[in-house]
């Protein structure tokens, strides 16, 4: 742990969040993305001119014609390619242009109409050496969906268990989207109706798979000092650590799995795989709620035995029995998250920690909820306290 | 013979071709050829993939095309039920495997002469050839006995 680490702990907060998913055939990409960013503003109670940060993921426009748009000059500008892999990143960045001064306040933003662009992954799965998701298209192997299917039947082979495993998962989110109203998917979800969703790439379901939809998001982050002037409670970030890369981390998967060219282990994290913990000066006992990354429901077993919220292998008995749900022993993705909320990029996970520790979010509030953490299968986290 | 590093994604039937890379002409001239070639450096002697311009073991530039033994075992496999274009719809399902080379490499290709339901993870397999068009040749891996 180094001493700039410590000190920015609780330095930046989240202080406003704007949010729209659906079918917008009649909107821009730039379009969803001004709306987003105005509803953040005045989330936060903050005026456009308060802003001097700017950071996106843009697929349609970039981020110097969404300035001209809004009319405003910024002092910190970056862009990333669209991935949901690289929100936690951006995130990152955005604290910590605040934290070292370059900015004052950094907007997060993005806007997606699917239909009027297309899917990165379309380009991506000709990539040299196999698409990022393990893609070679030439052996009718295609999409994002095809890593986490790789994924999920190493993680069988080696723990024992199936498809039917997964359920669990797809069922708790869906049962917290039906008490989120904005969620894209709220139609009630019993076992059967798991097991009867058709394959999509064995052993996954289409039930595995995230809803994807047009919309935008938008998070601003000031620094802790400022925060305490805005509309609402601050939400700070106590905790980061990185995506992590290489042969050993292939994307959609947790290391050890023998995917690609992984090497075949038991992956347990060591102390250096957990440093928001250290940074944040917690454990993962003091998580009251867990945010991750799931496009995919196998997504979420990589994310737990990733962070030691238990012993490899044992992800898919931990997901049973209402543990993950509202009201369990470690609440995960209490939007419905990517399987059902939707899919902005992975925008909304973040949004959801932010409504959560302000504790607005009625029916599907965590009580009491004091820190959240945001952790995925490739090590990235952010943790957040209220 | 030579073959062209090509951009050409998709037949006229429909189906998805390989996209060669400059540096990966000597891999398909030599499935052309029914041979499978991978890079082996000839400093640590390892085998490696994807194709590359170094060694990822040791990082070395000295490398030289080596024909494989073709043997390995079937490390991983997923069953593609969706129809990605109009040619896949009479194809699906279809399996797609990941196999371990004896020389240590991973490779992604589809199981033929195999039933889906006799694909076992660990079943050893054999390298075979499928040509697509009059220039390209796929590597494919079959069931192997013994």
């Amino acid at each position: 742990m180094t001493e700039t680490a410590q000190a920015l702990r609780d330095k930046t907060a989240i202080v406003g969040v704007g949010l729209k998913m659906g079918k917008y055939s009649d909107n821009t990409a730039l379009e969803l993305a001004v709306q987003c960013y105005q509803e953040a503003l005045d989330d936060a109670g903050l005026e456009r001119g308060d802003v001097d940060g700017i950071i996106q993921l843009a697929y349609g426009y970039d981020y110097d014609r969404f300035l001209e748009a809004v009319g405003t000059d910024v002092r910190y500008a970056y862009q990333g390619w669209s991935h949901g892999r690289f929100i936690a990143p951006m995130l990152q960045h955005a604290a910590m242009a605040v934290a070292t001064g370059m900015a004052k306040a950094v907007a997060i933003v993005h806007g997606r109409r699917r239909k009027a662009y297309g899917q990165t992954a379309d380009a991506e799965m000709w990539r040299q050496g196999l698409g990022p998701h393990g893609e070679s298209p030439a052996y009718g192997a295609m999409g994002p969906v095809f890593g986490a299917a790789i994924a999920a039947q190493r993680y069988f082979h080696m723990y024992g268990g199936g498809n039917e495993d997964l359920a669990p998962i797809a069922m708790a989110f869906r049962k917290h989207a039906r008490l989120n109203p904005n969620a894209m998917r709220r139609d009630p979800m019993t076992r059967e109706d798991y097991l009867n969703s058709r394959w999509i790439i064995e052993p996954l379901r289409l039930f595995d798979c995230c809803q994807n939809n047009d919309g935008g998001a938008c998070i601003i982050i000031t620094s802790a000092e400022r925060a305490k002037d805005c509309k609402k409670p601050p939400v700070y970030i106590s905790g980061m650590q990185g995506v992590h890369a290489g042969r050993q981390f292939h994307n959609l998967t947790l290391p050890g799995l023998g995917v690609a060219q992984q090497e075949v282990y038991k992956y347990k994290p060591t102390r250096e795989d957990l440093y928001a913990y250290q940074m944040a000066g917690i454990t993962h006992k003091d998580v009251d709620a867990l945010i991750t990354y799931d496009a995919f429901s196998p997504l979420v077993l990589f994310g737990l035995e990733r962070f030691g919220f238990c012993g490899p292998g044992e992800a898919r008995e931990f997901v049973k029995n209402g543990r993950i749900e509202l009201g369990g022993e470690l609440p995960i993705n209490t939007s419905g998250g990517l399987l059902s909320e939707g899919h902005m990029i992975g925008w909304n996970l973040f949004i959801e920690v932010a409504r959560q520790l302000r504790h607005e979010c009625g029916e599907r509030q965590v009580k009491d909820a004091e820190i959240i953490q945001f952790g995925s299968f490739l090590g990235e986290s952010v943790i957040f306290r209220r | 013979m030579s073959l062209q590093a090509q951009s050409k994604m998709i037949d006229e039937q429909g189906r998805y071709l390989p996209f060669i890379y400059p540096e990966e002409i000597p891999f398909w001239e030599a499935t052309r050829q029914r041979q499978l070639k991978l890079q082996r450096c000839s400093d640590c002697h390892k085998v490696w993939y994807p194709i590359g311009s170094n060694c990822p073991h040791c990082f070395s530039m000295n490398w030289e095309w080596a024909v494989m033994s073709g043997r390995g075992v079937l490390h991983n496999y997923v069953v593609m039920h969706k129809a990605w274009t109009k040619w896949f719809e009479s194809r699906v399902p279809y399996a797609i495997v990941q196999v371990e080379l004896e020389e240590g490499a991973r490779l992604t290709t589809n199981l033929l002469d195999c039933k889906l339901a006799d694909i076992k993870i660990g079943m050893p397999v054999e390298a075979c050839y499928e040509d697509i068009s009059p220039e390209i040749t796929l590597l494919q891996f079959r069931p192997r006995k013994g």
